[in-house]
């Protein structure tokens, strides 16, 4: 599967308001506790390990599961590429 | 190319996707890449922002499946590829999710949330921890023979106790207990033991008709890793994406199938679809369904077409061809596995193909939303689609090898249960076809009626029965009287309620037996029946049968000393055609008691058994279990 790239937070937040139909384009969820991030919800972080793989970014599970924000995640994908 | 999916992420993007939730199942049913599991889950990742609420109140008919889910591990996944697959038939998911490894209390607890939220089904999902949990830290395979015993044990008692339908599953073995036992001979006692355990559990359905325990063996076998070790080691996920996604498709199929809404008629398309090359083209000698490979796979094809055919699903034929070119090759070209006795309709000409389905519905009284229709021709689909939107279409194509899965994938003719009925089904429609010639050539409707002989019979059910009364229940629509259907767990509740009863209707005629085709859910209170609904298969409409059904069952609640039967008629999408029953049979209409609170069009009537209708002339009438009860 080709890699989407994700280098850029707006392009990583676009992918993750796309497909988990989460409203955080415009980089305002960005920083806020996942719990605090509208629409969140248990299943979330979940998603996400499955639409980063599905996108061609192996990021640890561990690693995501510890995240506190979508700008942490982001910057899990940008260190593990 | 524009997926479906891209269509859906569209409409959100605009705000509105519950306003277009009716087209959401035709954007999905458009082809492409758009059919496969990974992009179903994540149609169901993208619905489940939907406000249900917003949802119904701009298409308020959209059918609600509510699905509880509960489990050993986390099991919330699940819920994204169900979302995406009941978005695929047009139903809308309510969920309502357990907490993780609470599954006993979830289902026991009368109080739960669980039970409150009265599902049509609940989804247990158990893993291999289910029953290795309760192994010791160091093991043998008796331990785990042990263990098994015990959640076997569990899960039968949880199958009485579950609200809703209880969906089960079997329990993968994974690789990495199998390998920690060293010696081969060990190793080949736990695999038999697991699949001992695994076989107990699918034989929990023979025992009572309210679990349904879905076999992942062969979910497994298709693709995919039971697990991620990442994901079940951190976060307690046990079933892996892709299993789940196989799963959720077989439950939504579940879910249709109990809603009544499985296909009867699988209409087939002839040249490169039932057989290698194009007819009118090349001839008789120039098509092949055996003898060569590509012909093979056309001759496997016309085998599992003719295996659904044997459990009672109506074959059919729309084909561009001449109609006396066809007759000659479905007689007695040599590669057929199927042949013309086998099919309940042959449309062979040039006409569009719309026009072509909808004539064979109306030739076997059934709506054009039974039917599925296999073509390999991309223009001919899109033609169906554009006409009959309600048909469910596979898209076959220039690989016959795929055809048999793409008929498969989609369970179209999936049931809870089979019965002798079913598998006579395809018989009785020929003598449908034999009964519309004796009424071309008899002079007049009642002679043709008085011709045909038919004989009623009514009374109580008996046991075996249960399975066919739900069956008829949920798949009638037409003569549906108050909408909605029995489960075979509700007949037995009927069977088990003094204050309750089921009658049915058996139904013969000179051209063969039709079976149970009619039922009555009673009600008994203060001295009078209510008939909470009653069903009369399509199959037997025309023949004055439904007015010789309710005029034994009014007479017989005189018989029985009661003042009055009540009944009402509950208008849904389809069973206008019935509206006029009770009337027509003298029950009067009243009031209802509380004005206002059936904004549905309900229609409430009384008899007072005063003066009793009369059974039709034709039919010969007889009754079985005349005691009171």
């Amino acid at each position: 599967m080709s890699t989407v790239d994700l280098v850029g937070l707006d392009a990583f937040l676009r992918l993750v308001g796309d497909d988990l139909g989460l409203d955080v384009e415009g980089g305002a969820g960005a920083d806020l506790a996942l719990a605090d991030v509208p629409g969140w919800d248990s299943l979330n972080l979940l998603r996400l390990v499955a639409l980063l793989e599905e996108s061609g970014h192996h990021v640890p599970v561990h690693r995501l599961l510890e995240a506190q924000s979508l700008r942490d995640i982001h910057t899990l994908v940008k260190e593990y590429g | 190319m524009t997926t479906g999916l891209d269509q859906l992420r569209d409409l959100r993007k605009r705000g509105l996707l519950e306003k277009a939730y009716d087209q959401v199942a035709g954007v999905l049913a458009q082809e492409g890449p758009g059919g496969a599991r990974a992009d179903t889950a994540a149609v169901g990742r993208l619905l489940a922002g939907l406000d249900p609420g917003a949802v119904l109140s701009h298409h308020p008919a959209t059918p609600v499946v509510t699905v509880a889910v509960t489990g050993q591990s986390t099991v919330g996944q699940v819920l994204d590829p169900l979302r995406g697959e009941l978005a695929r038939h047009g139903l809308l998911l309510r969920a309502v999710l357990g907490e993780h490894g609470t599954y006993l209390r979830d289902l026991t607890d009368p109080a739960g949330e669980l039970h409150t939220a009265a599902p049509d089904l609940t989804l247990c999902l158990l893993d291999a921890e289910t029953v290795f949990e309760q192994v010791p830290g160091v093991w043998r395979p008796e331990d785990v023979e042990a263990a098994a015993a015990d959640v076997l044990a569990r899960c039968a008692a949880l199958a009485d106790a579950a609200p809703g339908t209880l969906v089960l599953n079997t329990l993968p073995l994974p690789w990495t207990y199998s390998r920690q036992l060293i010696d081969h001979r060990s190793r080949a006692r736990l695999g038999a033991v697991w699949r001992e355990f695994n076989a107990r559990l699918l034989r929990l359905t023979e025992r009572s008709p309210a679990p349904v325990v879905i076999d992942l063996d062969p979910l497994v076998a298709e693709g995919g890793p039971v697990t991620d070790p990442a994901l079940a080691r951190y976060a307690k996920v046990r079933l892996g994406a892709p299993l789940l996604a196989g799963y959720a498709r077989e439950v939504a199929h579940l879910a249709r199938a109990l809603r009544g809404a499985t296909r009867k008629c699988l209409v087939l398309d002839l040249d490169h679809t039932l057989w290698d090359g194009v007819l009118a083209e090349e001839g008789p000698d120039g098509i092949a369904a055996a003898g060569t490979l590509r012909g093979e796979a056309f001759g496997a094809f016309q085998t599992c077409v003719r295996q659904l055919a044997s459990q009672g699903v109506l074959l059919a034929v729309s084909s561009k061809n001449d109609p006396a070119e066809v007759a000659r090759v479905l007689a007695d070209h040599p590669d057929l596995v199927l042949r013309e006795g086998d099919f309940v309709a042959v449309n062979a000409n040039w006409d569009p193909k719309d026009g072509n389905l909808a004539d064979i519905a109306r030739r076997l009284d059934l709506g054009t939303d039974a039917l599925v229709f296999a073509d390999d021709s991309p223009a001919e689909r899109a033609q169906v689609r554009h006409g009959l939107p309600e048909v469910a279409v596979v898209p076959l194509d220039g690989e016959p090898a795929t055809h048999v899965a793409r008929l498969l994938a989609d369970g179209w003719f999936d049931v809870p249960s089979l019965t002798e009925e079913d598998r006579a089904r395809n018989g009785q429609y020929r003598a449908l076809g034999e009964r519309r010639k004796l009424r071309e050539g008899s002079g007049s409707h009642e002679e043709f009626l008085r011709a045909l002989d038919v004989r009623l019979e009514t009374g109580p059910p008996q046991p075996h029965e249960a399975a066919r009364i739900a069956q008829l229940t949920l798949r009638t629509n037409q003569f549906n009287l108050a909408g909605g259907g029995l489960t075979e767990a509700a007949v037995a509740e009927v069977a088990a309620d003094a204050g309750r009863q089921v009658l049915v209707a058996r139904c013969s005629d000179r051209f063969g037996d039709n079976g149970l085709v009619g039922a009555a859910l009673i009600t008994e209170a203060a001295g009078q029946w209510h008939l909470d609904n009653l069903w009369i298969s399509c199959r037997v409409l025309g023949r004055g049968v439904e007015h010789a059904f309710l005029a034994v069952l009014l007479s017989r609640a005189r018989r029985h000393g009661l003042t009055a039967v009540g009944a009402r008629h509950v208008p849904t999408a389809r069973n206008h055609r019935a509206r006029d029953l009770y009337p027509s049979c003298g029950f009067v209409a009243r009031e209802l008691p509380e004005p206002g609170e059936h904004g549905d069009g309900t229609s409430a009537y009384l008899h007072d058994l005063l003066v009793l209708p009369g059974i039709p002339g034709h039919i010969c009438v007889t009754e079985s279990g005349k005691a009171p009860r």
